[in-house]
């Protein structure tokens, strides 16, 4: 049975990968100093999320089959400090956190929310979306999640996942405050280190060697790259089903290509939309404030910069999108020619097999046999006969 | 939870079918609880469920026990996908955040077939899959290999094996079902949805357009091409009086085309059913549900007009295709060319309400799962 359970629900966009990441990596020290990280591939607990808030995911949640009553297993029967950590179960409805409280067993459990300034979250989410196939305009967006009525899926989706006070209802409701951990972004410009201070200390990981190389990070992308990713959807999204969108577009062009753009105008809140979300935050603030959760960071944190220069993304040129566009033809062209070769690489095997097989058939005597046999297949009784014969030899069914 | 949404709540679970913005409260059970108040989805699908048991005449001592545990069920169903979150009820104090409250009885089809989606998949994943009848292979019959229309194809496919005559073998014939392609690709898209799920009707259409390809299944020369047949061995079929001889049998039976509020329904449950169960046993459950899912007399889908050039000139290609490589055909090659009558359906698939009344259905009159695998149906089909 677990001592304790610290259960990392989000939100999305908060350094999360970054921290499963060296999750995953470290298991083993972690494991050394009876902290549980239980997963058997990087994704494991995005897939137990699947699966608790039954939640198809364009064909992945296939792989996710049984995957929380299987992570909580491993939880309720470990003797130490068990961690769960994604971002989307941010998401689950009443129900389903009431679900997964009760398969954690008796365990001392600890919730642990990562949360940034709304300021930084909307662009963020808006490139998320468009690194999700979406083609919507960064305007549409805006307007799409200050509708209060959130009856788009991409609004429903993003206060689900965003919505700090009505996160902390749903999956803190039933607990003490002092087992509620807010861990909060630091500010742009803040020491890249910082966040990881931040997680390490509410883990408990501050004393422990691990290794903290960045391997596998959601990169931001700037304004042109983004409004060429969200052009690009418009003409793929109908054509390319999600399994070939993941590696091609996803990860080939936004993640490996167009993220390098780093001098890109980074992607802001136009002016009224950035006053708008600076209100709002302070009103969840002010909402959490007095609870007395643990916070990692400062609730200031959540305020969020001061406006800066807006680059709108719906507007961008031609001659702006010029330079990611020939980045990703060329990505496209060098993964092309990297299939290729894979391609030639499997028909020269193919071709090695018929070869060695035709060698095999090469024979007097295989040229006979085939000849009775087809011979026998061309009439009804023949092929009666074939079938007794293969029974016989205990073939029937090769 | 209130003191009111807990009695409603009781209410419904009691089988009652009042609207909350109807509901008085009950001064019996009119006190606050600590429970987890469900999502108005879950609430008025319950409501209607209750309906449609009413109007169903179920003895009252039934509705006491399976209906309780049915309603529990309900209550407890997430929604599936990626939808709106459970909605609070309006009326009900509420924080100042999250969703906004809405009355359940405005909550649209859409929602509450999120919901209705996983309580069948549920159903069909308790029920297990029927077991598929197979017979000792005759040695003397023909072998054959069966392409085409899917929906034509799964049905017969199943219905030789259980006669002894299973697809392949040495050197078969490939038989390939061909049809008018609108049609051909509307029981494509029919069969998936049977299969392993698919985006909607509109949107997957739209997805081959725009590719300008034709699904595996729908590609009649790919078809052929793809089980490397010499040419003598293929025959392409479109006169389907004639097809029985081309399988060495005298007759084929009738295959039900499942409508398109049967064919939606079964895509979302579906996708339920892909998290619920390994992959490798979703095919047979979804099998099972197309064999039993009850009858509505609604046509299946139709090609939309705006669809109409590309699948002409898809069928044209098909059809120049076929004549290149000179297979047989059994049959006129005219019979691929899209049909010439406009339905008058507008082709955008069956309504959320169709739908959601099917669900309904099937989650209230238990039939489908408890009377044994039912045989084709007359209302529609094709039959030999």
């Amino acid at each position: 049975m677990s001592r304790r359970v610290l259960l990392h629900v989000g939100c999305p966009k908060t350094g999360t990968s970054y921290l499963q990441d060296v999750l995953f990596r470290n298991k083993a020290v972690l494991q050394e100093h009876d902290i549980l990280y239980p997963a058997d591939r990087f994704d494991a607990h995005f897939l137990a999320a699947l699966d608790l808030m039954t939640l198809p995911w364009g064909g992945l949640e296939t792989e996710a089959v049984g995957a929380w009553d299987r992570l909580a297993e491993q939880v309720r029967e470990w003797h130490g400090t068990a961690i769960i950590s994604h971002e989307i179960f941010a998401r689950a409805t009443p129900t389903q956190v009431e679900r997964a409280m009760a398969s954690l067993g008796d365990a001392e459990v600890h919730l642990v929310l990562s949360v940034r300034d709304l300021v930084r979250q909307i662009p963020a989410e808006w490139q998320e979306n468009v690194k999700h196939r979406s083609n919507i305009t960064y305007a549409r967006f805006l307007e799409t999640i200050r509708d209060p009525a959130r009856d788009s899926r991409i609004g429903s989706w993003f206060w689900a996942v965003q919505e700090l006070p009505d996160i902390l209802a749903r999956w803190a409701g039933s607990l003490p405050p002092e087992r509620v951990h807010l861990v909060t972004v630091p500010p742009s410009g803040a020491d890249r280190g910082e966040l990881w201070r931040r997680f390490s200390r509410t883990f408990g990981l501050d004393d422990l060697d691990l290794d903290l190389t960045a391997e596998r990070e959601n990169p931001s992308l700037g304004v042109p790259e983004t409004s060429l990713l969200r052009t690009i959807n418009q003409r793929v999204t109908s054509i390319i089903s999600p399994p070939d969108y993941r590696p091609l577009v996803r990860e080939l062009l936004a993640h490996q290509t167009l993220s390098r753009g780093v001098a890109s105008a980074r992607l802001r809140l136009p002016p009224e939309d950035h006053a708008w979300a600076q209100d709002l935050s302070r009103s969840w603030v002010g909402a959490i404030a007095d609870r007395g959760y643990d916070v990692a960071g400062s609730l200031d944190d959540l305020v969020g910069p001061e406006p800066g220069t807006f680059v709108d993304p719906d507007t961008v040129t031609p001659d702006l999108l010029l330079p990611s566009a020939l980045d990703a033809i060329s990505a496209l062209l060098v993964e092309s020619a990297r299939l290729r070769a894979v391609e030639e690489r499997l028909h020269e095997e193919v071709r090695e097999a018929h070869a060695e097989r035709d060698r095999a058939r090469a024979t007097p005597t295989y040229r006979l046999r085939r000849k009775v046999v087809r011979t026998l297949e061309d009439s009804p009784a023949g092929r009666g006969t074939l079938d007794a014969y293969r029974r016989v030899r205990g073939r029937a069914r090769r | 939870m209130s003191g009111r949404a807990q009695s409603w709540v009781a209410h419904l679970r009691q089988g009652g079918t009042t609207p909350w913005l109807a509901w008085r409260g009950d001064p019996s059970s009119d006190r606050a609880g600590d429970g987890v108040l469900p999502g108005a989805q879950q609430l008025e699908l319950l409501r209607r469920i209750n309906l449609a048991r009413e109007s169903g005449a179920q003895p009252r001592a039934r509705h006491d026990r399976e209906g309780t545990r049915l309603a529990d069920r309900v209550l407890a169903a997430p929604a599936a996908g990626r939808g709106k979150a459970d909605l609070p009820l309006v009326g009900v104090e509420t924080p100042a955040f999250g969703p906004q409250p809405v009355d359940p009885a405005t909550v649209g089809a859409h929602e509450l077939l999120r919901v209705a989606s996983v309580l069948l998949a549920d159903d069909l994943v308790a029920l297990g899959p029927d077991p598929v009848r197979t017979a000792w292979a005759r040695p003397w019959r023909l072998r054959f290999r069966l392409v085409g229309d899917p929906v034509l194809v799964a049905g017969w496919r199943e219905d030789l094996a259980s006669r002894g005559r299973p697809e392949g073998g040495p050197r078969p014939f490939v038989v390939a079902v061909g049809r008018p392609l609108d049609e051909l690709l509307a029981h494509t898209w029919t069969q998936r949805c049977f299969e392993t799920g698919s985006t909607p009707w509109v949107e997957w259409l739209r997805f081959w357009r725009e590719r300008d390809q034709l699904p595996a299944r729908a590609d009649l020369p790919a078809s052929v091409r793809r089980w490397h047949a010499r040419r003598p061995l293929v025959r392409i079929v479109t006169d389907l009086d004639r097809l029985p001889r081309q399988l060495g049998v005298r007759r084929l039976p009738a295959v039900r085309v499942p409508g398109a509020d049967q064919a939606e329904l079964a895509r979302r449950i579906a996708a339920v059913v892909g998290i619920r169960v390994p992959a490798e046993e979703r095919p047979a459950l979804m099998r099972t549900l197309q064999r039993r899912i009850p009858d509505t007399g609604t046509d299946p889908v139709v090609v939309p007009a705006r669809e109409r050039e590309w699948v002409a000139a898809s069928a044209a290609r098909t059809t120049r295709e076929v004549r290149r490589a000179g297979y047989a055909v059994v049959g006129d090659l005219a019979g691929l060319a899209p049909r010439t009558e406009t339905p008058a359906a507008t082709g955008a698939g069956a309504a959320d309400q169709q739908v959601l009344d099917l669900a309904i259905r099937m989650v209230v009159d238990p039939g489908w799962r408890t009377v044994g695998h039912p045989r084709a149906g007359a209302e529609r089909s094709v039959e030999q």
